[in-house]
């Protein structure tokens, strides 16, 4: 959302990120532990029901992922249309390797997650080396994820095909049960977060900034956009990897479908569209909404997707930057004509 | 090996005029419309249910191809106004994901509505030789049709005052603006005549196999595979690359197997983007 961002109403997400650069340390990382503690009171109420407690996993699941789809897509604007296949790719590699060839679970875990760094970067380094922009990243990214999905289908004797894998690596570890994996993958997020805000206050943030507003500019200034960009694939595939992982061994079954475009990649932009795509709370704040959401239209069948359809359509034409910053935006927009303050013409 | 040349050719002929309408509207001013495998879906189904109740097959093929054409200018219309005043990468994705949310509009009705549909029109008549190898009915009327529909295309591009005026949007906005032209209409133009073929190609694809309520995404897939081997903008670029991409596909579904097939078919695609980015057809930049 690079340049729409630059030039359209969600201006708002742009001020707000230049804002938190000038905070105190404190201030910045603020939102990260209120929404840690809020999140993690939610096993007190539902912590015997498995169905919620699976709901709950879910949202934390593909808030993570939209955490990691920001810092390659919100940061740099490299739409990576393969959150599900690098995703996959840990979590098949971990899977088939502890399992099948008995390695141990965490040596697993950390092959498949570098494994997945490693595409991710492949992908970033080839988009700079070839100067393709959103669109030709995305539709090579998506041709991958196709050819990925295809590929497990296919090599039925690792994969299992269409009919899955069964995976038993992770019994008796904190990855299975109701209450502990929630509080890992929870744990998983918030360091999520944290990275995530600690890269946009870095150099790395500046950089990211700069290529944001004006690549050829910052370029100009001596800023390394292929190295940022590079990097910035790496360290989101690697974020993907390790989620994708933890899920195959929390699972303990995966398919083609747990890593699916249709599912996780879809699921990501909805849940970003909802909360805001390059902003810290967004994917907090989407997949919470998205959950609740989910589950209150569950009876709708087919019609579920027609009503994501029209959220989405609404969402974007509405709030482009999200609704987390559009709330955020009416919120101080409310504090400053409170305060009586000479009404200033809104960016937004 | 002749059959399975000639039935890559059939198949590619309907991958191409899938593409033709896509890839003008890219070509027109970077607009990506991920609703228009939903379009030719839904144009089979109101064909199929139209079929159900007996009318006669052309007639339900007509109302299903103007179905699509009716999405295309309501789309055109309405949710995609936005999109327009946008400029630039902008532009590309707002549409990509506006139109995106459509195709799950239309996806979710259809399958709400008739969620085991699937429409396969029969064509009688025993198989016919060509170049010695027998070939269905099926195929060979979905591929005069095709050859007429793009023939039909053809002429409208390069004959006509409007297809002209497509052009010529196409190469300058800027300078097509001077001299008269209204890219707005023009636009209109290319989304109702995309949703047209692509209602055409859901009737042909069904003389030869069914297509399933579910095809939707496959079809777009599909189509904006061949749009950029082909070269976005370039509407011969997509036939061509449409033929090409047809008879790769069953060359390897024939000598290899299915499943690698289709990662073939999206290797040709991810390659090309990174050897000749203005795809096979397309003017360099």
């Amino acid at each position: 959302m690079s340049t729409a961002t630059a030039q359209t109403g969600a201006s708002s997400v742009v001020v707000g990120d230049a804002s938190t650069r000038h905070r105190t340390v404190p201030m910045a990382y603020a939102p990260i532990a209120v929404a840690a503690l809020l999140l993690a009171l939610v096993p007190v109420f539902i912590g015997d029901s498995r169905t919620y407690m699976g709901l709950a996993m879910g949202g934390l699941t593909i808030a993570a992922y939209a955490v990691a789809f920001n810092v390659i897509f919100g940061s740099t604007g490299q739409l990576f249309l393969a959150v599900g296949a690098l995703a996959g790719i840990a979590g098949y590699a971990s899977a088939i390797l502890s399992d099948r060839f008995g390695w141990p679970l965490l040596l697993a875990m950390l092959v498949g997650t570098v494994a997945a760094a490693i595409v991710g970067g492949l992908f970033s380094w080839v988009s700079v080396r070839r100067s393709l922009d959103v669109i030709f990243t995305g539709i090579v990214t998506l041709t991958f994820s196709l050819g990925f999905e295809s590929l497990l289908l296919g090599q039925r004797d690792l994969t299992g095909g269409e009919t899955g894998l069964v995976v038993t690596a992770g019994a008796g570890t904190v990855l299975r049960g109701l209450v502990p994996p929630y509080y890992l993958f929870l744990a998983v997020l918030v360091a999520f977060l944290v990275l995530y805000r600690w890269l946009q206050r870095s150099h790395f943030g500046w950089a990211f900034t700069a290529l944001r507003d004006d690549e050829m500019t910052a370029e100009l200034a001596g800023v390394d956009v292929a190295r940022y960009r590079v990097w910035a694939g790496a360290i989101g595939s690697a974020m993907l990897g390790l989620v994708g992982a933890l899920y195959a061994h929390h699972e303990a079954f995966i398919s083609p479908t747990s890593y699916a475009f249709h599912e996780v990649d879809v699921r990501t932009l909805v849940v970003l569209a909802f909360g805001g795509i390059g902003t810290l709370m967004g994917p907090v704040i989407g997949s919470v909404g998205f959950t609740i959401i989910d589950e209150l239209i569950r009876d709708y069948g087919q019609l579920r997707l027609t009503i994501y359809g029209v959220i989405l359509i609404a969402l974007f034409l509405g709030f482009r930057g999200g609704v987390g910053p559009a709330v955020v935006g009416a919120w101080h927009r409310l504090s400053r004509s409170a305060r009586a303050a000479p009404a200033e013409p809104d960016a937004g | 090996m002749v059959a399975v040349f000639l039935d890559g050719i059939v198949a590619g002929l309907q991958l191409g005029l899938l593409a033709v309408g896509l890839t003008l509207l890219y070509g027109l001013g970077g607009i990506l419309n991920l609703a228009h495998g939903a379009m030719a879906v839904a144009a089979a189904m109101i064909t199929a249910a139209l079929m159900n109740a007996s009318v006669p097959v052309v007639l339900a093929a007509l109302a299903g191809i103007a179905t699509a054409t009716l999405i295309g200018l309501l789309l055109d219309q309405t949710v995609m106004r936005p999109v327009y005043r946008m400029e630039g990468e902008g532009r590309v994705l707002l549409s990509l994901l506006l139109s995106l949310g459509v195709a799950f509009v239309i996806d979710g009705i259809l399958g709400w509505q008739w969620p085991n549909a699937a429409l396969s029109i029969r064509i009688g008549g025993g198989a016919v030789p060509l170049f010695g190898v027998p070939m269905r009915m099926g195929s060979l009327y979905a591929s005069g049709i095709a050859l007429v529909a793009i023939g039909l295309v053809n002429v409208f591009l390069r004959r006509t005052r409007q297809g002209r005026a497509v052009r010529s949007v196409i190469q300058d906005e800027q300078g097509a603006r001077l001299i008269g032209v209204n890219p707005a209409m023009v636009r209109t133009l290319i989304f109702a005549l995309g949703g047209a073929l692509a209602g055409l190609v859901a009737m042909t694809q069904s003389m030869t196999a069914p297509v399933n309520v579910t095809a939707g995404f496959n079809f777009t897939i599909l189509a904006l595979i061949v749009t950029v081997v082909g070269g976005l903008g370039s509407a011969r670029g997509a036939l061509f690359a449409g033929i090409i991409l047809g008879i790769v596909n069953a060359l390897s579904a024939y000598l290899i197997g299915a499943y690698i097939t289709s990662i073939i078919l999206l290797a040709a695609a991810a390659l090309t983007i990174l050897a000749r980015p203005e795809g096979l057809f397309g003017r360099s930049a």
